[in-house]
């Protein structure tokens, strides 16, 4: 398995810096996870330009040069890789978590090997969500673009 | 720039292979990649190792592939009931129910110090002194904790201005505790400027633990904590400190267990007399010394100007304090940085100080309580000060009114478990540092009016994450290991002082 190599193309334009993320490569959550980390230093924009794209605006909030938009764009997409990897990671190890922690304040056994626990991971995958209970605003069928 | 430009980066997506690992976080530190999972565990890999790590290709035969198996980062040969079973030894203090009982005896106070985050009221004011009807109320409902250590911590105001509360406290409590046969410890935190030997002689025989504030040198010590122009605050610490610890001495206690701890407040006027302030806990034989920020409650709010520094400062003063403790150490002396203390102890052993401010969830409600003057409950003691500034938000009940289900079942109590359960919390939740660190709800409120905050611009989340690199990062650069071995000496804790203010 190689790494593989991504463009990220961005706007810069006086005091913001703005781009789309395609949810095709990185998680909604992924992406609100490299937001929350800029709140500090600018404020965050989210909008739905397109379905399954998030834009982002980053404005800074405080006078700023082309260089530095530039290193926040640079440090943004750095953030986002990181970001959906750690959401993979999670994702991926959800019910060994489930496991050793319903075991370490319970003390209860629930499935007893990888397998067992795979299987039940990608159970989870396939079940459907008729209510769509816990799918977020930005995946729900009536979403709208809007600003975050 | 008045048009809009485009740019295009390259970034590189690594490979991960899903089924090869264990849940773990991870984040650069000295240089490296540090990784660290539920158990406490960690470990430094360096970028090709981690890239190996994510691809599935740290296998038998890797450098790294025995310790990341024995540390629970990879699947091959995960033994989850003992990955269980040292996560419940991390989180033993879930569930146990407050240790931590502080009771404020009065809020009188003969000092008036620029930081006073206590909400001290003057000499006269008799009617903010605990009753002993109270006091009694308070000790029946601390002693209903399941917790198997309870703590009495006494403060004030000066909480030897009311002894007769006191001393009852100790007496009634114990009396109580030959049915309930809990670990009891009784701790006091006084400014030394009310104590005479009688008093002095009934904590020593009653084995009341002393804590005092001591801010460092008599300049800097005077200048914070304003007395009566004619007394010398500093000259009165320290003739007690002086006292309680000869006669622990001439009473044949152990000194390792028995002497004078000490806590000092850092002001901006500390950072002029920093190397000082360590010299002096040295020359005073102390074995800690918490390099405690100020906190934003109380006359803190009221004096920042004057007394109050940004983040960055603080840390600046702090790494070259610690750097200097770790010198010190490194020549023979022994003294411990206390919050540097208790982040090692999460490090390095298998164990979690249960220290209420940097934990999750936080002790808030669920490790301590403090009582007021009047008996009302509080979930912490910075909750009892915001009540004293206008805001009753934290109060959970009163002794002898509300039941012991009731207060500690209170919405609130819930509320700051919730917004301190790193587990669940943006950014916390994904950062290397969660295993060692904690969130205080009541400094995210006080700082953003947010009991949950926002991690990139909460203050405390910059000083834990800084005091945590600064630990790894020296660990990181210890080729011969002797400054681990200075840090796990660091671990070893005094079973006397567990959850206490003084305790590291």
């Amino acid at each position: 398995m190689s790494e593989e190599t991504a463009d990220f193309t961005f706007e810069l334009s006086e005091r913001e810096l703005s781009f789309d993320v395609d949810e095709e490569l990185y998680a909604l959550d992924a992406i609100y996870g490299a937001a929350y980390l800029f709140v500090d230093r600018a404020y965050v924009f989210l909008a739905r330009p397109a379905e399954r794209k998030v834009r982002v605006r980053l404005r800074s909030k405080e006078a700023t040069t082309p260089e530095a938009l530039e290193a926040l764009a640079g440090e943004f997409a750095n953030e986002l890789l990181n970001s959906q990897l750690r959401v993979r990671i999670g994702r991926s190890t959800a019910a060994l978590r489930e496991q050793y922690m319903s075991r370490a304040f319970f003390g209860q056994q629930q499935s007893s090997t990888i397998a067992e626990l795979l299987a039940e991971l990608d159970a989870e995958e396939m079940a459907e969500e008729p209510l769509e209970v816990p799918v977020p605003w930005a995946k729900g069928s009536g979403a709208e673009a809007s600003d975050g | 720039m008045s048009t809009t430009q485009t740019r295009t980066l390259s970034v590189v997506r690594l490979p991960l292979v899903e089924d090869k690992l264990n849940f773990f976080r991870y984040g650069d530190v000295a240089g490296k990649k540090l990784v660290t999972n539920d158990t406490g565990a960690w470990h430094f890999l360096d970028e090709a190792s981690f890239r190996d790590l994510l691809a599935g290709r740290v296998e038998p035969g890797h450098a790294h592939y025995e310790a990341l198996a024995e540390k629970g980062f990879l699947r091959s040969g995960l033994d989850l009931g003992r990955f269980a079973e040292k996560m419940a030894r991390k989180k033993r203090f879930v569930g146990q129910g407050p240790h931590l009982h502080i009771v404020i005896t009065t809020l009188r106070c003969n000092q008036s110090c620029k930081y006073c985050h206590a909400s001290r009221t003057n000499m006269d004011r008799v009617d903010t002194d605990m009753s002993l009807e109270t006091a009694k109320k308070v000790v029946d409902h601390a002693m209903q904790s399941p917790s198997p250590y309870i703590n009495f911590e006494f403060q004030g105001g000066e909480p030897t201005v009311n002894m007769p509360v006191l001393k009852f406290i100790v007496e009634y409590s114990r009396e109580k505790n030959r049915y309930e046969n809990k670990q009891l410890e009784h701790s006091l935190v006084t400014n030394m400027t009310y104590m005479t030997e009688e008093n002095a002689e009934w904590l020593i025989d009653n084995e009341v633990l002393v804590c005092t504030s001591l801010d460092g040198p008599e300049e800097l010590h005077n200048y914070n904590r304003t007395w009566s122009k004619e007394k010398n605050a500093y000259a009165d610490v320290r003739r007690w400190i002086d006292y309680f610890n000869r006669r622990y001495v001439e009473k044949g206690r152990d000194p390792q267990l028995w002497h004078v701890d000490a806590l000092m407040t850092t002001s901006r006027k500390t950072f002029d007399h920093w190397k000082q302030v360590v010299d002096l806990y040295v020359e005073l034989g102390m074995h800690t010394i918490f390099l405690r920020p100020l906190n934003p409650y109380g006359f803190a709010l009221d004096t920042w100007k004057r007394i109050g520094y940004t983040t960055d400062e603080y840390l600046g003063f702090y790494r070259q304090a610690l750097d200097y403790i770790l010198e010190l150490n490194r020549a023979g002396t022994e003294i411990v940085e206390g919050t540097a203390a208790v982040f090692l102890m999460k490090m390095l052993t298998g164990d979690d100080p249960n220290f209420v401010d940097i934990r999750s969830p936080c002790g808030a409600g669920t490790g301590q309580v403090a009582y007021n003057y009047d008996g009302k409950i509080f979930t912490c003691d910075e909750a009892r000060m915001t009540a004293a500034m206008g805001n009753d938000m934290f109060e959970i009940g009163e002794a002898g009114v509300t039941s012991y289900e009731a207060a500690y079942g209170h919405p609130t109590v819930k509320a700051m478990a919730v917004a301190s359960l790193q587990d669940s919390l943006p950014h916390c939740e994904t950062c290397w540092n969660k295993p060692f660190c904690g969130v205080c709800p009541m400094h995210n409120y006080m700082t953003s009016g947010d009991l949950f905050g926002q991690r990139p611009n909460s203050p405390k989340c910059k000083e834990h994450y800084t005091i945590a690199s600064l630990l790894f990062e020296r660990l990181a650069d210890d080729p011969d290991g002797k400054l681990e071995q200075i840090f796990r000496r660091w671990t070893l804790t005094r079973p006397r002082e567990q959850g206490s203010s003084c305790a590291v």
